[in-house]
């Protein structure tokens, strides 16, 4: 039985040989793997963000594949090299998790590989990478609209914002210091939560006592909906301008319309809102497959993929095809038109949605086109 | 020879990494290379959870933390001002070994879930730290752009030439932790873990020990995260996150928690295991979670217990006996004055004195709750007295703590043998021999053979008979060379046959020059030996002389046999 480790060893060994010898899926000539977090804090988002893919790939003749990048980004990165691996790839869904985004873009500018996401982070289209391209309106748009809403609109003078402590929070958390600086309404409170948290009655008793004369909140869905029901419960007499979390349906389906009542998001599009036939035909369709409400994020998604599919129908056969295309192109989508900035931002319009407190479909209240002057 | 060389046998681990390397030069895609890459740093981090976690049995939750630490130190140096792998690599091992200084001197006295929560806090601090601290962390976001390793103007970039880094310095991982924790150390720790109490009754200093197992580990875990930035390019919270510390514990449980196969299955393993279930789309969380339920539950030493075996010993043919005279420490007397404990509102000792002179054997007796173990634990210093004086040796030791009272030459057993589990007879008596400070401490098989355990010395104590067990403490006090030996309740248990050699043996060494303590209830067998006979009662001695006139005594046959007794 003296051989028994080295069986041992070579088991181990071979174990891991196996990912390499394994059969992989059959090749397609063109191919565009969808990485998202798909579990995890953002699997609700996530989830969306691939559906809008996968409801823009089925039927077509691009081969694809989903992986869950959860949300770290050495798993992202993972998955980002496990699809590559796979060849045919022109460009790549990628994950809407700022973290993750900000490790893929040195792997997509080394392998060339155009990123195509719904990701919100600032930074990520500051990098200077030509592969970034974010059919999401990032946070110089949307928190633009925020803002601009909340002072303009309802004449907020002395605002509160109420942040997560994720990327995507301090980065949202910026742009709206920024713009309200710019607009002569100074936040006059500030609190960054941690995603755990699940009392938010402390810090909504501190924007009270604050004096603030409005609430702009920029936090992930679950906590959007508790700052709100417990912002009701408290009697806070302000309005609330939430992000674009507060649009999701999965979001206004943990209120009760009459907690909706009065409060008011931005966010880059409002699927189940609009009367449009062609985003009436989408919400369908997204019903059909997913059995559930389509949000931004899903038609962002959509939108972004479907300008891949266009390039590829133009003729674009790699992924400098890709995105030369995407560099160049203008291209009319289902939530708005999307165009780059020259650095990656496609997106550049953002609308204000509101509920009634009847039900939680919101109406689209405001509209706020081409912010950053692109198109 | 120690019979711990679960630890020792280094070739497994050699021929895994050999043909590794013919896989990864051979046969491995990019994605597969990226794979062992994250595997290799994964392998120090557990190294180096190995030496708190495993060795010394502390459930640390602060590995992730230390990682982290690292991974912010290069994170953030490269980014700034990029002064290479040759500083950034060092410092962030000296940073994660610092903070992990500062916290050991609070948490470090804490033990079990305390311990493991003090640490818990820690990760949460820093996590904070790196969250909110945006100007230097970047926070949520994190930094990205950290360049690649550039050693001597080459750059290890992605691929192979980033692997062989990692893989190099991994080798040198496994290399110092088989160095730090080869056989001899990884038996003490295994005392020190098993038998904590014991431990420091033979010159063991277990804090010690821990401060530097937490130390190590700190420095893995740094070297880690160095590694684990320059392999993502981007720094980001989720490197100090509690993620980083559950994958970290489930390698090393899964792998194993003392070895260097364990830790290479385990980082293997767990690196690779999640990808392959890849391709089971949502459900593969649910796959992962039921194949590390089943391995823990069939496999709860590691698998790593499954590929090594230590390799099986016979008890030699005959051995030498001690002499005696070699076994004792001369000329050491112990005096305590006027002792005093107490344990909330009872007094266990009060105003104890005692004097007990080389080559003299004194019992001590009394009911239960006199005192008797009390006065033990403070002459050897597992017990603080509140007032009164010890002297071993002519030095006041009053206020010392176990080990260094036990390197002036006092030696103890306890009421329930204080044996580690998993050692031998033989990995017993050795290790105690190996922490006596003295500078001829006896052969380890003239000492077993002196106090007749010569045919079960490699059989592991754990599973002897009760009699036996107290002679394997008994020839592991005696290991030390002490001046002074204290037996508690030695003939407990033992057949009359066992007292007799009990008796036969500490006469011996009394002649050889040994004071020793004979704390029992059993008359018949202290009455023949003892020089001395004394009575505690009440936490006080309320006789003291031969043992035919303490007998005598109205005092103790009051107070220990009753006034019944006729």
């Amino acid at each position: 039985m003296r051989s028994f480790p080295f069986f041992g060893a070579v088991v181990i060994v071979a174990a891991t040989a196996w990912s390499a010898v394994m059969p992989t899926r059959a090749e397609d000539p063109l191919r565009i793997p969808v990485l998202v977090p798909i579990t995890g804090f953002l699997s609700l988002e996530g989830t969306s963000q691939k559906n809008g893919a996968e409801l823009a790939l089925v039927g077509s003749k691009v081969a694809f594949s989903v992986e869950d990048t959860a949300t770290s980004p050495e798993i992202a990165i993972n998955a980002f090299e496990r699809a590559a691996d796979a060849g045919g790839v022109v460009a790549v869904v990628a994950p809407m998790l700022g973290t993750q985004m900000l490790a893929l873009v040195p792997l997509a500018d080394e392998f060339e590989l155009p990123l195509v996401t719904v990701s919100g982070t600032a930074k990520i289209t500051d990098l200077g990478s030509p592969n970034v391209f974010r059919f999401f309106p990032g946070d110089v748009v949307v928190k633009e609209a925020q803002a601009r809403y909340a002072v303009e609109e309802l004449g907020a003078k002395r605002p509160a914002i109420v942040y997560q402590t994720t990327a995507y929070g301090q980065s949202g958390r910026a742009e709206l210091q920024d713009n309200l600086l710019a607009l002569d309404a100074p936040p006059v409170f500030e609190e960054g939560l941690d995603v755990s948290v699940k009392d938010l009655l402390p810090v909504l008793t501190k924007v009270r006592d604050s004096g603030a004369d409005a609430l702009l909140l920029h936090l992930h869905s679950g906590p959007t909906a508790l700052a709100v029901r417990q912002a009701k419960a408290l009697g806070l007499d302000m309005p609330i301008i939430a992000g674009s979390a507060m649009h999701q349906p999965e979001t206004a389906a943990l209120l009760a319309p009459a907690e909706l009542g009065g409060v008011c998001a931005e966010t880059g599009s409002s699927p189940v809102s609009e009367t449009s036939e062609e985003v009436r035909t989408f919400v369908d369709a997204y019903r059909r497959a997913f059995d559930r409400e389509p949000d931004a994020f899903a038609l962002g998604q959509y939108d972004g993929t479907k300008m891949v599919l266009a390039a590829i129908a133009a003729g674009a056969r790699t992924p400098a095809d890709v995105r030369t295309y995407l560099q160049t192109a203008r291209h009319d989508g289902l939530a708005m038109t999307y165009m780059s900035d020259g650095t990656g931002n496609m997106a550049h319009s953002a609308v204000i949605i509101c509920y009634d407190g009847e039900d939680r479909v919101p109406d689209i209240v405001k509209r706020y086109g081409n912010l950053t002057g692109v198109l | 020879m120690i019979r711990a060389v679960r630890s020792s046998s280094f070739a497994i681990p050699a021929a895994v990494v050999a043909v590794l390397a013919v896989y990864a030069l051979g046969f491995a895609s990019s994605y597969d290379q990226r794979l062992l890459t994250l595997a290799g740093v994964y392998l120090i981090l557990v190294l180096g959870y190995q030496f708190i976690f495993g060795h010394a049995g502390a459930l640390s939750l602060a590995q992730g933390s230390f990682f982290g630490v690292g991974a912010y130190t290069t994170g953030i140096l490269a980014t700034a001002w990029n002064p290479g792998f040759v500083v950034t690599f060092p410092l962030s091992i000296l940073c994660a070994s610092l903070i992990a200084g500062l916290v050991a001197i609070p948490v470090l006295r804490l033990q079990t879930h305390y311990f493991a929560l003090a640490t818990l806090a820690l990760s949460q601090l820093l996590l904070l730290v790196a969250v909110n601290w945006e100007g230097l962390t970047g926070g949520a976001n994190g930094l990205a752009g950290v360049p690649p390793i550039e050693v001597l103007g080459w750059t290890a970039s992605r691929g192979l030439p980033l692997l062989a880094v990692v893989w190099a310095i991994a080798g040198t991982a496994m290399l110092v932790a088989r160095w730090q924790m080869g056989p001899d150390r990884t038996a003490s720790f295994t005392v020190a873990r098993e038998a904590p109490i014991a431990a420091p009754a033979f010159g063991m200093d277990t804090q010690m020990m821990r401060f530097r197992a937490f130390l190590l580990s700190a420095a893995f875990g740094g070297a880690a995260g160095a590694l684990f930035v320059h392999t993502n390019r981007v720094v980001s919270p989720e490197t100090l996150g509690f993620g980083v510390m559950v994958t970290c514990l489930t390698m090393t449980v899964v792998g194993g928690r003392y070895t260097v196969l364990g830790a290479l299955i385990g980082a293997l393993l767990l690196t690779h295991l999640p990808e392959w279930l890849r391709d089971l789309d949502r459900y593969y969380l649910v796959a992962l979670g039921v194949l590390l339920l089943v391995m823990v539950v069939f496999a709860p030493n590691g698998l790593a217990a499954f590929v090594s075996r230590s390799p099986s010993r016979t008890a030699p043919n005959s051995l030498a006996t001690a002499h005696p005279a070699d076994l004792v420490r001369g000329d050491v007397r112990l005096v305590a004055t006027a002792l005093s404990k107490t344990y909330g509102g009872i007094r266990a000792l009060d105003g104890v004195s005692l004097d007990l002179q080389p080559g003299e054997i004194v019992g001590i007796i009394g009911p239960n709750g006199a005192g008797k173990t009390t006065l033990a634990n403070v002459l050897t210093g597992t017990a603080r007295a509140e007032s009164g004086t010890v002297l071993v040796a002519g030095i006041d030791v009053t206020k010392r703590n176990p080990h260094e009272i036990a390197r002036l030459g006092i030696a103890r057993t306890f009421q329930t043998p204080q044996l580690p589990s998993g050692l031998s007879v033989e990995d017993i008596v050795e290790t105690a021999r190996r922490h006596a400070a003295v500078p001829q401490p006896p052969e380890t098989n003239a000492l077993l053979s002196f106090c007749g355990l010569a045919s079960i010395v490699p059989i592991a104590a754990d599973t002897l008979p009760h009699g036996t067990r107290r002679m394997v403490e008994i020839c592991r006090a005696v290991a030390a060379r002490p001046g002074i030996l204290i037996l508690d309740e030695p003939a407990a248990g033992l057949t009359p046959k066992e007292q007799l050699d009990l008796g036969t043996l500490c006469r011996s060494l009394a002649t050889a020059g040994m004071g020793i303590l004979l704390i029992d209830h059993n008359i018949d067998f202290l009455r023949p030996i003892t020089d001395r006979l004394v009575c505690m009662d009440a936490g006080r001695i309320v006789a003291d002389g031969p043992p035919g006139e303490t007998l005598e005594d109205p005092r103790v046959r009051e107070a220990y046999f009753g006034l019944d007794i006729q």
